[in-house]
């Protein structure tokens, strides 16, 4: 094991550390002018296309946010100060904070069961060879691929009452109870199989980044490792761990942020039903803004749902910040 | 690059203008007459049959030099937000249809150019009174009826002879009696059932209601307020119960007429009866022509013998927004459309027209011939631009439906809890 | 690292559950596409498919503009991909190996960027789009896929980055090679699997959008896919059969493009271990 230890860095972990150390060395001592435009340069069309096309529509939103904007002022190009009336109308709301807290919980339920599938599949993946990894592969490229109109009708048919497959198929094997049993009779009940049909379509996402960052790690770290009469464990931990560990963490925080926006599955299943009890914060974005084109309440979700997710990924964004200080200026 | 700079320059531009995001400004200036003018109509996908916009829209050009009609099928999905901002747009389209239900949200809102004086000129003494008032916001048209259907029963004629049900039901009576009559021939097969009648149809119930004498709500100016809890709309409430009990459903009591698809259901031959669009038959028969030949209707009965039930009517609206550059251009569109020439067409393809009395065509065919008996019965739903929300959000009625029928509330919460979410609503 | 027989065997079973698990739902999408309308939801065990019939694909393919919805969404899809590629690998190289100021400014606005709810941003893109001049023309779909990808790309890659040893480069800096030089010869092959696993991300989330595509694009002609798929919904209820027979059909092109870059997964790998 000592080969390993010596020949590999294991602390290129969180994701948010700086640049390794010999980098700075040598990176400092042959910094010209040239060279420390280099970066700007480098990053100049991400930064253009981001500022223009996202952040400044989302600093309108945040605009928005504090106006009334309905059709009518829309269509005029009216603008109306409001000051901080559409905010107090969604925080008065009493179901605000069992919502948060259901999307919150919903979340982190389907984060940690997409990380945790996703993880195992890549692993169990690498391992695999021929048709079998091919058969892996397309069926997961074609979860990820087939279009949500026909995913969330397809998850609907599968659970119906009367008719879905899946009743039939638990009568069959001898579970009588499941003749007419409803999956969406209660909230808990309709944001499980939601929670499924997200982390189907999750899933490919998580499992195909791991599983590139696990053919990143050179052939040679692993061949050492065999030479060392390393186990599975101890390989897995020492030579694929701390390759994929910055993708296994930016693949949870990217699923945070994903799981928590999704819209079109939840309403489509059952409208945020029954009674309300599976309404998520872009369904109540939805209910409260677009539905009613309320634009100005719509925008102030929208702040207080960026708002949530700063919190959700503080500990990310922290990590982020603060690590290094000294060497990022 | 060069797009890149393009959008750049119009970054800017917008930063300049206006603090926040403003609209494209208001008030559509009437482009000068003469000339080559185009005229947008955006109309719903299925909504008029393509040999009456194309016969249409050349008669137009035809008696309008230079105006070329720029016809543009919309689809239903995600309607709202294109219609959003199409109307806030620098070319809005110049002739749109709306549902009847989400008309009264448009006209609220300033956003429509004021029909009222045009009203005769448009056929207005033959208007359908259910979608006219879906186009009136505080005395006045903000936009005209279009089209129109309504639900009625349709059976499997094979099926009632077989039962031997003589005659169509008239009243709710001969109704349960014909459900009691068909459950007994037919009740052996674990998988035939009377009627097929999910939780969450609310249509159905308003007919209910209607027909005991209640409603949604009650008007008072522009203000209205919740009646479900009404001794009629409860009755409306407790015959839609009995109805599902009595027929024996297993359909979803959570769901609606759309979840699964009745007309599917039905197509597959074990069902005599759903209340239902005459159009959903020729779903059920696309793979079953059979049923097709075997299946009428009849208008939902009402409590009163011989009489049959008010209706809940579905349609659309044809407004012009207001910041139409051809507004009388679009208004003399909208004068042809809605003449009997081609009202009468609406009427053979199976609608109920909205500007035009004279249903015969719809004779022709015992389903649509249902309908016909029925429409002049129709009702609409109140008509509030807050209604739009109810229907596109969580509608309180298939909440409070679908407590009920399950047992989780009795009556009384059902109805009262729908009237304190409906209120809700209704305040915005 | 040689594996028993039972050890493959176990492996591969595991495989091929893990395989049936995903696979259902696509295989019902499947079946139902060639069943009868009617036959969607019926009460006889349809497990394996009680009667097969072409028909949904035939008024799937029939419907008029398959092939220009197809081909729009291609240019923006695969336009939109590349450029987030290229913009992507650009940015994330001096994210992950150099130090400069602003470099966490620059990383706090990649990640709140991903924060913001589409839904909410269509009507400031709207206008944003109508002022350059740009609603109703494909760049305009084009832009907005690449700046919804981006984030993320960069995101990504910069992980990939990360994840390869400094010391490989180190290595080739010794051996000679310019800094800039290491990062092409080294880094960039080795980062094959990144990229395509990237890359299929982005391009099946530009394939799905379906708002902006919807509210952007007035001429039929200039639509995209998603919006094609929603014209199966009329006044007269769903063609349910169509949908699903128009999904198969519309999810060909994303399998497609996987089936092309996948190899890159295998020769990336490869690439690595030779040079690395």
């Amino acid at each position: 094991m000592a080969t390993i230890h010596n020949t590999i860095r294991t602390d290129t972990v969180p994701a948010g550390t700086s640049p390794p150390a010999p980098a700075r060395a040598s990176g400092r001592k042959r910094a010209g002018l040239g060279e420390k435009t280099i970066p700007y340069l480098l990053l100049a069309p991400a930064v253009l296309v981001m500022l223009v096309l996202l952040a400044w529509p989302a600093l309108q939103v945040i605009g928005i946010s504090f106006r009334k904007l309905d059709l009518g002022e829309l269509v005029r190009g009216e603008v109306v100060w409001v000051g901080v009336t559409n905010y107090t109308e969604v925080l008065s709301d009493p179901e605000f904070w069992t919502i948060t807290l259901r999307t919150v919980l919903f979340t982190a339920a389907v984060v940690a069961g997409t990380v945790v599938a996703g993880l195992l599949i890549a692993v169990l993946m690498r391992h695999l060879t021929g048709p079998v990894k091919v058969f892996v592969q397309v069926t997961l490229v074609l979860a990820w691929a087939t279009p949500i109109l026909a995913t969330t009708t397809v998850f609907q048919w599968i659970f119906d009452q009367q008719y879905g497959i899946l009743n039939k198929t638990l009568v069959k094997l001898g579970f009588d109870s499941f003749q007419g049993y409803s999956w969406f009779s209660s909230g808990t009940s309709t944001l499980t199989v939601i929670g499924m049909l997200i982390l189907w379509q999750a899933v490919p996402f998580v499992c195909f980044t791991i599983y590139a960052g696990l053919l990143q790690a050179p052939k040679e770290l692993y061949e050492a490792a065999a030479m060392d009469g390393a186990s599975a464990w101890q390989t897995f931990s020492t030579v694929s761990w701390p390759t994929i560990r910055p993708l296994v963490t930016l693949a949870t925080f990217l699923s945070v942020i994903w799981d928590f926006k999704v819209f079109a599955q939840v309403w489509a299943i059952r409208g945020g039903g029954p009674d309300g009890e599976s309404t998520t914060l872009p369904v109540l974005l939805y209910l409260r803004g677009i539905a009613g084109r309320h634009f100005g309440v719509a925008s102030a979700v929208a702040v207080l749902m960026i708002l949530v997710l700063v919190v959700l990924t503080a500990r990310y964004l922290q990590l982020l910040l603060r690590t290094r200080e000294g060497d990022v200026s | 690059m060069k797009r890149l700079t393009k959008v750049m320059a119009g970054a800017a531009a917008i930063a300049l203008a206006t603090a926040g995001c403003a609209g494209s400004g208001g008030g559509g200036s009437e482009e000068s007459s003469g000339g080559p003018r185009t005229l947008t109509v955006w109309l719903m996908n299925g909504s008029a049959p393509e040999t009456l916009t194309d016969a249409l829209n050349k008669e137009f050009e035809g008696a309008n030099e230079g105006v070329t009609v720029k016809y543009e099928v919309q689809e239903w999905n995600g309607i709202q937000d294109k219609l959003t901002t199409a109307l806030a747009s620098q070319n809005p389209p110049d002739i749109i249809e709306l549902g009847n239900t989400q008309a009264p949200s448009f006209a609220a809102l300033d956003v429509l150019t004021d029909l009222t004086a045009d009203v005769d000129s448009m056929n207005g003494g033959q208007w359908l009174q259910s979608l006219k008032a879906s186009g009136e916001w505080d005395g006045k048209q903000f936009s005209t009826p279009f089209y129109a259907a309504n639900r009625s029963v349709i059976y499997r004629t094979d099926m009632f002879e077989q039962a031997g049900i003589a005659a169509a039901p008239t009243s709710r009576q001969e109704w349960l009696d014909a459900i009691t009559k068909l459950r007994a021939k037919f009740g052996s097969d674990p998988q035939f059932q009377a009627l097929y009648l999910p939780g969450q149809n609310w249509y159905t119930l308003l007919s209910f209601i209607y027909d005991e004498g209640g409603d949604i709500a009650e008007a008072n100016g522009t203000e209205f307020k919740a009646t479900m809890s009404s001794p009629e709309a409860k009755a409306g409430l407790e015959f839609y119960k009995e109805l599902v009990e009595a027929s024996g459903t297993t359909a979803p009591k959570d769901n609606d007429e759309q979840n699964p698809e009745q007309a599917g259901i039905y197509g597959q031959g074990k069902v005599a009866m759903m209340i239902a669009l005459p159009w959903e038959l020729g779903t059920a028969a696309k793979d079953n022509p059979d049923i097709e030949k075997n299946s009428s209707a009849f208008p939902i009965p009402s409590k009163n013998a011989g009489e049959t039930a008010p209706v809940f009517q579905g349609g659309s609206n044809l407004a012009i927004p207001v910041n139409s550059k051809n507004t009388d251009l679009a208004k003399d569109y909208l004068r042809l459309l809605l003449s009997d020439k081609y009202q009468t067409q609406f009427a053979e393809a199976g609608m109920v027209p909205g500007a035009s009395t004279d249903l015969s065509a719809l004779d022709a065919n015992p389903v649509s011939k249902a309908m016909a008996a029925a429409s002049k019965n129709g009702r609409s739903v109140p008509a509030t631009p807050t209604w739009a929300t109810i229907e596109a959000g969580q509608n309180p009625l298939k909440d409070m439906l679908t407590a009920y029928l399950t047992g989780v509330k009795d009556i009384d919460t059902a109805t009262t809890d729908a009237d304190t979410a409906l209120d809700a609503a209704f305040t915005g | 690292m040689n594996k028993t027989r039972g050890q493959r065997i176990t492996l591969n079973t595991a495989g091929v559950l893990v395989a049936l698990v995903f696979a259902f739902p696509t295989y019902w999408l499947l079946t139902s596409a060639f069943k009868p309308s009617t036959a969607m939801l019926t009460p006889d065990y349809d497990l394996i498919p009680l009667s097969v019939t072409f028909d949904n694909f035939v008024s799937a393919w029939a419907k008029p503009g398959f092939l220009t919805h197809l081909t729009n969404s291609l240019i923006v899809t695969v336009g939109a991909v590349l450029l987030s590629l290229v913009a992507g690998v650009l940015a994330a190289f001096p994210l992950a190996r150099l130090r400069f100021r602003g470099r966490k400014g620059f990383l706090l606005l990649v990640l709140i960027a991903q924060m913001a709810p589409m839904e909410a941003l269509f009507i400031p893109m709207f206008l944003l789009m109508q002022d350059a001049g740009l609603l109703n023309k494909l760049p305009s779909l084009l832009l907005v896929y690449f700046a919804i990808t981006l984030p993320f790309t960069v995101w990504t890659l910069r992980g990939f980055v990360q994840g390869i040893p400094y010391e490989l480069e180190e290595a080739a800096m010794v051996d000679g090679c310019g800094r800039f030089g290491a990062f092409r010869r080294v880094v960039l092959p080795l980062l094959g699997p990144g990229i395509v696993a990237t890359s299929v991300f982005a391009f099946i989330t530009a394939w799905n959008e379906f708002l902006y595509a919807l509210v952007f694009m007035r001429d039929k002609d200039k639509q995209t896919l998603p919006v094609w798929l929603s014209t199966f919904r009329t006044v007269f209820g769903t063609d349910w059969g169509g949908i699903m027979a128009a999904s198969v059909m519309y999810s060909l092109p994303a399998l497609i493009f996987f089936l092309i870059v996948q190899r890159k997964l295998v020769s990336g790998a490869t690439a690595g271990a030779l040079k690395g």
